[in-house]
């Protein structure tokens, strides 16, 4: 990889007016990039209708969603048979059994782990696909990454769903909310191991990332810091999947005794030490600059961050105003963060499905969403999704590519009635600039439109001939999948 | 980028360029590199990610402190593959063993470097950029790469056996690929002769009407992707092997490396990932497993090498971000912690301990001391095996550790 001094977008930022409102006209490009950014990229009809809004009206009505979206509330298979697969090969491990014995159930348990998962990612990327409130998925994907856990360490699909379903609750809620209630879920506690957190030895894991990677970053902590905490935490825990699972706080486990964390001391519990780093000026600034990287541009001037942190704190950490205000401001509908951003792989297998009216997700497409290094509910880390240049290299652009091919060729075929093949075309270049302007806004060069039409019109090849009734359909999906190929398409 | 730009002007002749690109990389392996010594060797560095626990790798079961630590997480001092009185392997390492008692892996104890780091992922940077005291953006090898002066049409110059691409290949000069699996590199569009032609040009489309700080690097690596996709199956296809290889992502990985080591292709470092070692719960099975599956995995890389003659031309070089806490915690597991050992396999290493074991009576806030700083290892490296000088790639004189002559 080439190492570049950063990803901010070039120009200087204006920052006493960045986060004003921006008063400038709406356009396709602008509706498009705000439905990108806000959502996943919507179908050519949700650009037309949000291109005809104020930019202000646009904001309010994906920051202002639906409560009841229609959509189910659960995948399908969220296995049912899981917690007895579980129970069985726990039962097998305690009775010290037959090693071919415990093979067969943990075989059993994978598999079952495999297809669950598959049905929650299948659930998930279709609901992002449909919703009528795009920004409550996208702010769910964005806490996903941020306050992560994936399917391990004994986590059941049941409490995988409900960690979902607290972020899509607090989709646009309170961040100190939010992080008070991670040190009760329960997928959160297995993750980092605070289930396994006694007050004899407590485990780290957790108050480490607690400080690390979900609220105040590397350098605003001591290393005491996380052993204090760690020690504030412990009883925090999860119930026998016997005793129905669930949250629980056990007694003897807590270490009651007294604490100091960032300079506060008492007999300090998970929930307090959450209060006490909320306190610190850098959680503020620290998830002003997520907020930033993931919906503006990487690599934010400090002066911005400040901006977005004062924000925060302004509303105590409430973020529907603090997102309204900066979806909706002059930095936002800049040039500097027009394309400014990697498209995520999630992004591009749910935009794609929406440009082509596809609301239906194959068996393929998760699969090539895995290659493209997003599998949902399975991040890398606990650090999440690292995005940016993070999501190009050869392997998962070659991935996004034949996932791209997928989808046309074989995907398309059965939509008669699609913009993309409902009508035959007047010409190549006509054909060629439905295809950029629907694709890419526009945002391709004159030479490349050029080549799409000799393209189209089989130049180089020795079949058929120019653009006609007979080849057109063909002809319009690999246009399109190269399209998709082009660099703009790559970026949000 | 030069050659880039050609092919952006020569769409017809995109075949012959591509087949070009195959000669020159066959070419390369005729002849030595330019201005490389040390001509053909090769670097495989193995990350053992997340942190791997070195008292349960190398085993101090010489020192009683290890047993009172470790109540139910030592490793019986009769499981013990024993070196010295002192330290022995973790049982799951019997294969590495092996090959340590025929004198072909050095282990490096102790390693690490001041101050450590206890986050995963500041201390995997600092690994990886080699710079604990500041902040850098490109990698070490990366820097090697952009000191040796690869040649810049060669796709394949290091190749990173990753689906992320570790911050180590960072450069300023030399593109890495990233490729996390064999199967499934290439375009299925390319079957057909107008499309492949159409995206090679299309894919480079840099004058659009907008600007971004990613445009450059998009173009280059959808380009970099078709092209070395292209090339790499014909270029490594005629590679045959009778070794047995475990059916593990490791064992397929180095699979893959020894193929690609084997048909000369000019790569100089492979980088192979392997975890995840963060075991701060039921530490024994996971670590066990994953150890046996990197030593399984080893010795089939190495009887693969021997069998084409590419054992002594390749060195392999294992660390990880961290070792783990001397006391194991209450869930049967350990926390993050400081120095851990490394293993240097192969090409013509000697064989042996180097680097005093950590003592376990004077630790520092419950994690051992580091007493063989990481950067010797990379620096001994660079200058004995890669033949670069070391000092301007580390940003400081490192003393050599005496495991390769």
């Amino acid at each position: 990889m080439i190492a570049t001094t950063q990803y901010r977008p070039a120009g200087t930022l204006s920052a006493s007016t960045a986060l004003a409102p921006y008063q400038g006209q709406m356009n396709a490009r602008l509706a498009a990039h705000l439905l990108r950014r806000a959502g996943f990229g919507g179908s050519p009809a949700d650009v037309a209708r949000v291109a005809a809004m104020s930019p202000g009206a646009a904001v309010d009505s994906l920051v202002h969603y639906p409560k009841d979206t229609g959509l189910s509330g659960r995948p399908d298979d969220l296995g049912d048979d899981y917690d007895g697969l579980q129970q069985k090969v726990t039962e097998l491990q305690r009775m010290g059994s037959d090693p071919a014995e415990l093979k067969d159930a943990r075989a059993a348990l994978g598999r079952s782990r495999r297809k669950t998962t598959a049905s929650m990612q299948r659930w998930w990327l279709e609901r992002m696909v449909r919703t009528p409130a795009p920004l409550q998925e996208k702010m769910t994907l964005f806490w996903h990454g941020h306050f992560t856990s994936s399917m391990v360490k004994g986590i059941t699909p049941r409490e995988m769903m409900n960690q979902n379903w607290l972020y899509r609750s607090n989709a646009l809620g309170n961040v100190r909310e939010i992080a008070a209630a991670i040190t009760e879920d329960p997928a959160m506690l297995k993750f980092l191991d605070n289930a396994r957190s006694f007050k004899e030895h407590p485990n780290e894991n957790f108050a480490r990332e607690l400080m690390e990677l979900f609220t105040l970053g590397i350098g605003n902590y001591t290393e005491q810091d996380v052993r204090e905490a760690a020690r504030a935490l412990t009883g925090n825990t999860v119930r026998g999947a016997a005793l129905g699972g669930g949250y629980t706080f056990a007694l003897r486990r807590h270490d009651f005794g007294t604490k100091t964390v960032l300079g506060a001391s008492g007999q300090l519990d998970g929930k307090d030490v959450v209060e006490i780093i909320f306190r610190q000026p850098a959680a503020s600034r620290f998830i002003a600059a997520k907020l930033l990287n993931f919906f503006v541009y990487n690599d934010p001037e400090p002066e911005l961050i400040e901006g977005v942190a004062a924000l925060l704190r302004k509303y105590d950490f409430q973020t529907s105003p603090v997102m309204s205000q900066l979806l909706r401001s002059n930095v936002f509908f800049s040039d500097r963060a027009y394309r400014a951003l990697v498209k995520s792989p999630v992004e591009f297998v749910v935009g794609a499905h929406q440009l082509y009216g596809l609301s239906e997700v194959t068996d393929e497409s998760l699969a090539a969403l895995g290659r493209m290094g997003q599998a949902l509910f399975d991040p890398p880390s606990v650090k999440g999704w690292d995005g940016g240049a993070a999501w190009l290299n050869s392997q998962t652009v070659l991935a996004r590519e034949n996932f791209a091919d997928y989808l046309v060729t074989a995907q398309t075929t059965a939509q008669a009635d699609s913009w993309l093949v409902g009508s035959v075309p007047a010409g190549a270049d006509a054909a060629s600039t439905t295809l950029v302007g629907t694709i890419l806004l526009g945002d391709a060069s004159p030479a490349s439109k050029a080549h799409l039409s000799s393209y189209l019109n089989g130049e180089g090849t020795s079949a058929l001939g120019v653009l006609s009734v007979e080849n057109y359909q063909e002809r319009m999906r690999g246009a399109a999948y190269l399209t998709m190929a082009m660099p703009a398409y790559q970026l949000s | 980028m030069k050659r880039s730009r050609f092919l952006l002007g020569s769409v017809a002749g995109l075949t012959v360029a591509a087949n070009t690109d195959s000669l020159f990389a066959r070419a390369l392996a005729a002849a030595p590199l330019p201005g490389l010594p040390g001509d053909d060797r090769v670097l495989v560095v193995i990350n053992l990610q997340g942190g791997n626990d070195g008292l349960n790798t190398v085993v101090p079961h010489g020192m009683e402190q290890y047993y009172r630590y470790r109540p139910t997480l030592a490793v019986p001092r009769g499981d013990v593959l024993q070196i010295d009185r002192n330290v022995g392997l973790n049982p799951a390492l019997r294969s590495l063993k092996g090959m340590f008692d025929a004198g072909k892996v050095a282990i490096v104890q102790g390693a690490g470097y001041p101050q450590p780091d206890h986050s995963h992922f500041r201390s995997t940077e600092i690994w990886q950029t080699a710079a604990p005291d500041r902040i850098e953006r490109t990698g070490w090898l990366g820097r090697y790469l952009d000191s040796a002066g690869m040649p810049e049409n060669n796709l394949f110059n290091a190749v990173a056996l990753a689906q992320v691409m570790p911050e180590a290949f960072v450069a300023r000069k030399v593109d890495v690929p990233a490729i996390g699996a064999f199967r499934g590199y290439g375009l299925s569009s390319d079957k057909q002769a107008s499309t492949k032609a159409a995206f090679a040009s299309l894919v480079r489309d840099e004058r659009v009407p907008f600007d971004s700080p990613y445009l450059g690097r998009v173009a280059e690596i959808e380009d970099h992707a078709q092209r070395g996709s292209q090339e790499l199956p014909s270029l490594i296809g005629g590679y045959k092997t009778t070794a047995a290889y475990p059916a593990t992502g490791i064992g397929r990985s180095l699979a893959l490396a020894a193929q690609m080591i084997g048909s000369r292709l000019g790569t100089r470092v492979i980088y192979v990932q392997h975890g995840s070692f963060d075991t701060h719960a039921a530490q024994r099975g996971t670590q066990d497993r994953l150890l046996q599956e990197l030593s399984d995995g080893l010795k089939a890389f190495y009887d693969d090498l021997a069998e084409h003659g590419n054992d002594t031309r390749t060195l392999t070089m294992t660390f990880s971000e961290f070792g783990r806490r001397v006391a194991e915690n209450a869930s049967r597991g350990t926390d993050h912690g400081e120095a851990s050992p490394m293993f240097v396999v192969g090409g013509g290493v000697r064989g042996g301990l180097f680097g005093a074991h950590p003592s376990l009576d004077e630790l520092d806030n419950g994690d051992v001391v580091y007493t063989v700083d990481f950067r010797s290892v990379y620096a001994t490296i660079l200058e004995k095996w890669m033949g670069r000088p070391s000092r301007e790639i580390l940003a400081g004189e490192f003393s050599l550790v005496p495991l390769l002559a």
